[in-house]
């Protein structure tokens, strides 16, 4: 992690001091454990504030959307596939961004954490050797960070940078036995009434705080279909159909662009795993048409193309 | 003011007993650690180990989203274009295990709703019904920086009870005449001896000298108002910011609705719903323009609300209890303290 | 996505009807209307005053 740090830092004063970009955007060391939020480096002098840690939960992608100017973004293997597809829509243009890529090994989230430590976390150290230690008021307990890993992070097949101008860090070997899709095959192989119960119960604690869409790179529409007055597609209340629309239907808008960060369940105030809904669109992706979101930006995303051999077993 | 001793063993009965005068509401733990303020049902207890729920009890009074009234537009009806207020109850209502800054948050939040010329009523009606069984915070979070905000942890001033877990029994600190009705209603009646009043005094010492977090304001109602509103800092607390609503949604002081129709065919009805400063629409203009229309616009305008405005217009301290609630649940770690560090400075 | 999240199968069909296919527009019409006759009204995703007359 260390050498990750002086190498993020090192980057970040070379390409301010050269010049070479005006805005730096990267981690910083949050006030709390377990949290590293994003900032932006404007100067050479502030690069000792970027840090990386296996907190880096959200996605710095988000922050590209419409930027102006030239700007250096440290990147994670999925941050870096949504910096793909924001390439692909017009959203970025490929020579205003200096993508640093970070190999990386997953993400621990805070919620995830606590709930396994039980009482308030005062500080969370990693070892080389992949334990975690957490340390409480008078109580430390040692664990395995593949453990403690975000479940985004653990069926992670893309954890090296797809697209970069330079790497922190070698790239990190990818586990050959990963089920990508185990926990959307649990849901599929449910009867149908059980699947319905499963979703109402996911966002049954959901505030609308919007954190989700907020967080997501792909999320850009400049007027959001749950704050468009005219016509108004969706009450804003705490009913749940309409609770349930606005899940669904940002989950739509992301399919074949997701890149399964993780940054929506990562924002969530309430940890819902809204992956639920997201997760099974990029397999149908997969499955139907081959496609996987931000590896190219050569091609449209998969919903917004068509050929004539996409598969119609579902017409009549 | 009366102090009791009540015995754990006698807790749960006395809870069931009130239950004939109040409906008990009180905070539960819901999934993945989520835990909220809801209506206790026949047997279950308010759970006492939650310090912080991570949604404040704001929504006992006022929910996230509630009916103002209903009407019809179908002229074959004899309601048409009639507005009703759908019946609901302000029969009383005990807050049982509401935390001593949740309580002064919701004196904060009665400012708004309760004023000499206008009252809202469906705030006041159920604020009117609440009798406030607060709990003394003994092992207050890090983020809780309350004593500092001018609450603390067995802060009584917005409480009609106070109990303070005294490890067998609880010491409960009758403060008003709305809280004695419910001690009498659960049929609490023993006596505090002295040695029993020593230890919760000593206890109400200890737990303040455990909130370490601190915050100073002093300076910012010193300094004008345009030069904090046009500080070079706001550009780099405000970076982070995904400006969802989380930290108005569980602040206990945040009051901001929204005022939405809902149509049904001819039926209709008006609703009040949570709104958020953080969210583009809330100052967008029919005309299309928003005076508010960048995201450090909406960051400085809560900070400058809580801490600078509020005091300005009230000469009352900030708009913060110190709960530390925004700071444990904003997604990218934006701490209201630091905020205020640098408005301070 | 619908049906993984428990939207009955049956009320989402599609077809593809050219517009000279007026037979097969009447049979596709029919057969969806009593599939979904079939399965009574839906619960989901409606509103409560949408739901009570």
């Amino acid at each position: 992690m260390h050498t990750y740090i002086d190498k993020i830092r090192e980057i970040a004063s070379r390409l301010l001091k050269e010049e070479a970009v005006e805005m730096v955007i990267g981690y910083q060391e949050g006030t709390l454990p377990m949290i590293s939020p994003p900032m932006s480096v404007r100067s050479a002098e502030d690069v000792e504030k970027l840090t990386w840690s296996s907190h880096c939960c959200i996605n710095l992608a988000n922050y590209l959307t419409d930027i102006k100017g030239k700007v250096a973004v440290f990147a994670k293997g999925c941050d870096c596939r949504s910096i793909v597809n924001h390439i692909a829509e017009g959203k970025v243009k490929r020579e205003d961004v200096v993508i640093i890529g970070v190999p990386c090994n997953g993400m621990m989230e805070r919620r995830t954490i606590s709930n396994i430590f039980g009482d308030e976390i005062e500080e969370v150290v990693e070892e080389a050797d992949g334990t975690v230690i957490v340390r409480g008021k008078g109580r430390e307990e040692k664990y395995q960070k593949s453990d403690l890993l975000r479940q985004c992070c653990r069926v992670c097949v893309h954890k090296n940078p797809v697209l970069y101008d330079e790497l922190v860090a070698d790239p990190v070997a990818i586990p050959e036995d990963i089920q990508r899709y185990k926990e959307v095959e649990k849901i599929e192989a449910r009867e149908i009434d059980k699947r319905w119960k499963f979703f109402e119960n996911l966002i049954s604690t959901c505030i609308r705080c919007y954190a989700c869409r907020d967080a997501c790179p792909t999320c850009y529409c400049p007027t959001c279909f749950v704050d468009e007055a005219q016509p108004q597609w969706v009450g804003k209340g705490d009913d749940e159909p309409d609770v349930m629309t606005f899940h669904i239907l940002r989950a739509f808008h992301t399919a074949g662009r997701c890149t399964d960060c993780g940054a929506c369940v990562s924002a969530c105030p309430m940890g819902i795993n809204m992956r639920a809904f997201t997760k099974k669109l990029e397999k149908d992706c997969l499955d139907l048409w081959d496609w996987e979101a931000g590896l190219t930006s050569d091609m449209r995303p998969a919903l917004e193309t068509f050929t004539p051999s996409d598969p119609e077993d579902n017409f009549k | 003011m009366r102090i009791l001793q009540i015995d754990k063993k006698d807790w749960s009965a006395g809870l069931e007993k009130s239950r004939k005068d109040y409906t008990l509401i009180g905070p539960v733990k819901e999934g993945n650690n989520v835990s909220k303020f809801k209506e206790l049902a026949a047997g279950e207890e308010p759970d006492f180990s939650i310090t912080t729920t991570t949604m404040s009890p704001k929504s006992v009074v006022f929910p996230q989203s509630e009916v103002m009234f209903t009407f019809t537009t179908d002229s074959a009806s004899a309601d048409c274009n009639i507005m009703k207020v759908p019946e609901k109850s302000y029969s009383p209502r005990a807050v049982i295990g509401i935390r001593p800054f949740d309580a002064v948050a919701m004196k904060i939040v009665k400012m708004n709703f309760d004023t000499p010329d206008y009252q809202d009523p469906y705030w006041c009606d159920a604020y009117a019904a609440c009798t406030f069984i607060g709990l003394a915070i003994t092992d207050p979070e890090a983020c809780d920086f309350s004593t500092s905000t001018g609450t603390g942890p067995f802060d009584t001033s917005g409480l009609d009870v106070l109990l303070v877990d005294a490890g067998d029994y609880y010491l409960a600190e009758v403060v008003t005449d709305k809280g004695d009705s419910w001690i009498q209603s659960a049929s609490f009646d023993q006596e505090a001896d002295a040695e029993s009043v020593e230890i919760l005094h000593s206890m109400r010492k200890e737990a303040k000298k455990k909130i370490e977090s601190t915050v100073e304001f002093a300076n910012i109602d010193k300094k004008e108002t345009l030069d904090l509103y046009n500080e070079k800092y706001w550009d780099s607390i405000s970076f982070p910011c995904l400006n969802c609503g989380t930290c108005t949604y569980v602040c206990p002081t945040c009051w901001c609705f929204d005022i939405q129709d809902e149509m049904a065919h001819k039926n209709g009805r008006r609703m009040k719903n949570w709104d958020s400063c953080m969210f583009p629409n809330f100052t967008i203009h029919t005309t299309g323009h928003n005076p508010r229309n960048t995201k450090l616009m909406r960051v400085r305008q809560r900070f400058m609300h809580k801490l600078k405005y509020h005091q300005s217009k009230y000469n009352m301290g900030i708009m913060c209890v110190g709960c530390g609630r925004c700071v444990t649940s904003c997604p990218v770690n934006i701490d209201i303290r630091e905020v205020c560090k640098q408005m301070n400075s | 996505m619908l049906t993984h999240i428990g939207i009955e199968p049956e009320r989402l069909q599609f077809s593809w009807i050219s517009s000279a296919e007026s037979t097969k527009f009447i049979d596709v019409v029919t057969e969806v209307v009593e599939a979904v006759r079939k399965v009574g009204p839906n619960t989901r995703l409606v509103k409560n005053m949408v739901r009570e007359p």
